[in-house]
């Protein structure tokens, strides 16, 4: 008996890629053999840009690394010049700041519950998640004026004080609802069940040896959360999700009990803000500004995985390189591995269950 | 981490803070390191060109029991030996590093161009490199 | 039949026409009308299906074309006329064109044999039921050939994946129609509504000895039309579009088209063999005059085909897409086992004489 493969161009124009992911993929029915992710189409040069232009100039693009979650690598870049200048932010700005990422985190999980369930072929968990993203984004818009690339965070501080925290109230109060209402619908729904459960397996060691972080990582039962080293976290209480089963279900499960902690993370710093006094910040002048020659670097816990900054200044005011780590990046190349073996549309599923975004794939 | 048998073995290397500065035999390094100390992931490879077409390349190795972060510098010429086969996210970082500086790991038999078109001549993170629109893939006229 | 064929000679020989022209009209009009009717039935059910689909969504659905956006499928269907008929390269032509009529065949034939109301059932014949069941599966045949003609592998793998479930969804469906074929002693869709006439009404209705087989038959029918969540064949995530992927246009309107008109067609199916087809449900007609009952008999009819219509979007908007393997392991390990226990439960009913 001969057995005929054939090639299969998933992407770049498809509906579940996310973007513009393009998966070459061997098949022998629907069988996969061999998966080659294909990506750069979204180059558009962040770290070459970062070399020729100043840090002010440059902090407005860093949102677009990852257009779901753009607070997490202004945070970093920010973090990069304060490390550098040697700035202690106040506790208001750190409690802004926690909140902004918690809040852009929800957002971010709440995009992937619905698209994920989209890939699985369930419509209406899309318009569900949607809704509450909607709010969470209104929010933003009416606090930065822009719904996805805030540009809020600044050298040394935020933009302005923050305001409209009845808001942020509402939308804490009726999230845990709502994630009650989607893991009704989802969670133990058998259908799910049988396309997730133990599908996509993901097991300790393959994924430090794929460098797979973030949720992908904690779901496989590796305790690695930089949260819980970082400055911005210091004096919140609150809680890694880790789950043991390594799964496309351990990996929804997880992110929807982490939408949970982000509430509860949340919550703190609301109560801190309500009643702290006006900000008070000193912000580093942008003009000119000037790193001392040495390296730098930082890192923090971005919806899709350990995102991190290297700086390298030679005393100049643009960087001499600028290196981004993107936690999708090593999702993708996860699938190498994780997609052989399985069946066209549990390789779906299993794809989608990495929260793979493209321009933080391709920067 | 005590590094005081690494650098009786390995005698040319610079300890600074926590990053090792190696001149070469980066394998060996390497799977010294994950042999004696309790390094599980590679987060990273960071490349900075260092002109003359020297790159350096700073390995960025994490212990998830001892969380600790760890760097492993080397300079090289244009060409250097793979670790994808011990750590599979180097694959990874190595076609990129391929795709913008131009450095050959040998043994990684996949590198390709990834951000960059396939003809597009020239690696854009180096210093030397001249970015010159006629260049660019729209405006090849084989391209069109 | 007979008795609409009557009034017609009659209606034509008091204007002095001659039989002759009204024997060969009258085999025609029905096909006019069908396809009419199958036109708007499926521009309503379109319209239906994005409406609910918005409300059980929480949107407002179309609202845009028309009062409420009642017109925007007519809209829609307007500029699928007006959209260019693209042909990519290196498909075989003959069969890429051949497949979208194709699919249509089937559709008109087995809207003519449903027994719209005493009276109203195009083509009458003792073994309607068989038939029917032929006519239910060859859709597939059509998708067959846009996946082998299109020249594109997602059309194809999709062709695959619905030949394969076709098949394996067929045989639970041939058992449940079995089994109502016992209850009724007949295998004439107006003898199988006839047998469910009781003085109680709806307890006369096979769902209540069969409710086994209502929910496989249920079940088997999504799977035959390709619906959620047995929607593999164009499962959108997956296969772009399935087997339809490179239509466009008119040819893409007619599959969609012909779909929707299975759906339509399979749910007056399952009315006629479970929910007593055009009886009415508490016994007694609501007309008394013999004209106004056959309406009251297609209300009747089309109620229940909207009610199972319904509970089809419904299914659509909660459940997640089987995996490929369930689906089949379904059809064989669960469905066609039980169809088989359906079918022993209705001869014992049938011998104990219950019904």
């Amino acid at each position: 008996m001969t057995i005929t493969t054939f090639k299969l161009n998933l992407g770049p124009q498809h509906p579940s890629t996310h973007g513009v992911l393009r998966l070459v993929l061997e098949l022998e029915g629907e069988k996969i053999l061999s998966c080659e992710p294909d990506i750069g189409y979204l180059h558009r040069g962040m770290e070459k840009m970062a070399e020729r232009i100043s840090y002010i100039q440059y902090l407005p693009t860093v949102d677009r690394i990852d257009y779901l979650a753009g607070c997490f690598y202004s945070e970093l870049l920010c973090r990069i010049v304060e490390n550098a200048l040697g700035v202690e932010l106040p506790d208001k700005v750190r409690a802004i700041r926690v909140m902004l990422l918690e809040l852009n985190r929800i957002a971010s999980h709440l995009l992937w519950v619905g698209a994920f369930l989209m890939d699985l072929g369930a419509v209406s968990p899309f318009f569900y998640a949607f809704r509450e993203r909607e709010m969470i984004l209104r929010y933003f818009e009416k606090l930065t004026g822009q719904r996805m690339m805030y540009n809020y965070f600044v050298f040394g501080g935020v933009r302005k004080d923050i305001d409209y925290l009845g808001d942020v109230e509402e939308i804490i109060s009726i999230l845990p609802e709502k994630i009650d209402d989607y893991e009704k619908i989802i969670t133990e729904n058998p259908i799910f069940l049988r396309r997730t459960k133990g599908k996509g397996m993901l097991d300790i060691d393959t994924a430090l040896n794929y460098a797979v972080t973030g949720v992908n990582l904690r779901a496989s039962g590796m305790d690695y959360d930089t949260r819980r080293s970082d400055y911005l976290y210091r004096g919140f209480d609150f809680g890694v999700v880790i789950l043991d089963e390594g799964d496309a279900w351990a990996r929804y499960k997880a992110r929807i009990m982490e939408m949970r902690e982000s509430v509860n993370i949340i919550h703190q710093a609301l109560e801190y803000l309500k009643i702290s006094p006006a900000l008070e910040q000193k912000l580093i002048n942008p003009v000119n500004l000037k790193l001392p020659a040495g390296d730098y670097y930082a890192e923090i816990e971005a919806p899709r995985g350990l995102a991190s900054c290297f700086v390298r200044s030679t005393g100049e005011d643009k960087p001499y390189r600028l290196k981004w780590r993107t936690g999708s990046y090593y999702s993708v190349n996860l699938l190498r591995k994780i997609l052989v073996g399985e069946y066209l549309n549990d390789a779906i599923a299993i794809a989608g269950s990495l929260d793979i975004i493209l321009p933080e794939v391709d920067k | 981490m005590d590094w005081s048998e690494f650098l009786r073995i390995f005698n040319d290397c610079e300890l600074d803070g926590n990053k090792i500065i190696i001149k070469s035999k980066l394998r060996e390094v390497i799977n010294f390191v994950i042999a004696n100390y309790t390094y599980n992931m590679l987060k990273e490879i960071i490349a900075n060109d260092k002109g003359e077409g020297k790159t350096e390349l700073i390995y960025h190795f994490y212990s998830t029991d001892d969380e600790e972060d760890m760097f492993i510098s080397i300079t090289v010429d244009g060409e250097v030996e793979s670790i994808a086969d011990i750590f599979k996210s180097a694959a990874a970082d190595e076609n990129e590093i391929y795709d913008l500086f131009g450095v050959k790991f040998i043994g990684n038999e996949n590198l390709k161009r990834l951000y960059m078109p396939e003809d597009w001549k020239g690696f854009p993170l180096r210093k030397d490199y001249i970015q010159d629109d006629t260049r660019l893939a729209w405006n090849d006229d084989n391209n069109v | 039949m007979n008795y609409l064929y009557f009034l017609y000679i009659e209606f034509l020989s008091r204007h002095n026409i001659p039989k002759l022209f009204g024997d060969i009209t009258f085999y025609i009009i029905p096909f006019c009308v069908i396809a009419a009717a199958l036109i708007i039935a499926v521009l309503i059910l379109v319209l239906a299906e994005r409406k609910l689909l918005g409300f059980f969504t929480q949107r407002k659905g179309p609202n845009r074309v028309g009062f409420w956006g009642v017109l925007q499928t007519l809209a829609d269907a307007f500029k699928l006329l007006c959209k260019e008929n693209i042909t990519p390269k290196g498909v075989d032509r003959f069969l890429f064109n051949l497949a979208p009529v194709i699919i249509f065949i089937p559709v008109m034939t087995a809207l003519g044999i449903i027994p719209y109301s005493a009276e109203f059932t195009f083509v009458n014949t003792q073994t309607n039921v068989i038939l029917y069941l032929i006519l239910a599966a060859f859709p597939v045949f059509s998708i067959f050939l846009a996946g082998w003609a299109s020249n594109n592998k997602y059309s194809l793998l999709g062709a695959m994946r619905s030949i394969s479930q076709v098949l394996s969804y067929e045989l639970p469906i041939t058992f449940v129609v079995l089994s109502i074929v016992v209850l009724a002693s007949s295998m004439n869709l107006t003898g199988i509504t006839l047998a469910q006439f009781s003085k109680w009404g709806i307890f006369g209705w096979f769902i209540f000895p069969c409710i086994l087989g209502f929910i496989i038959m249920f079940i088997s029918v999504l799977a035959e039309l390709n619906r959620c969540p047995f929607d593999l064949p164009e499962a959108e995530s997956e296969l772009v579009c399935g087997y339809n992927t490179e239509y466009s246009g008119m040819r893409f309107a007619l599959f969609y088209l012909g779909e929707y008109a299975m759906m339509f067609a399979n749910s007056m199916f399952i009315s006629v063999l479970f929910l007593g087809g055009y009886l009415p449900p508490f016994g007694k007609y609501l007309f008394s005059s013999s004209f106004l009952i056959y309406f009251e008999q297609a209300f009747w009819l089309f109620l229940k085909a909207g009610f199972i219509i319904f509970i089809m979007i419904w299914i659509r908007a909660t459940l997640p897409r089987l995996a490929a393997f369930d689906l089949l392991k379904f059809s064989w390990a669960v469905l066609l086992p039980l169809s088989i226990i359906n079918l022993f439960i209705a001869v014992l009913i049938k011998m104990g004489g219950l019904v």
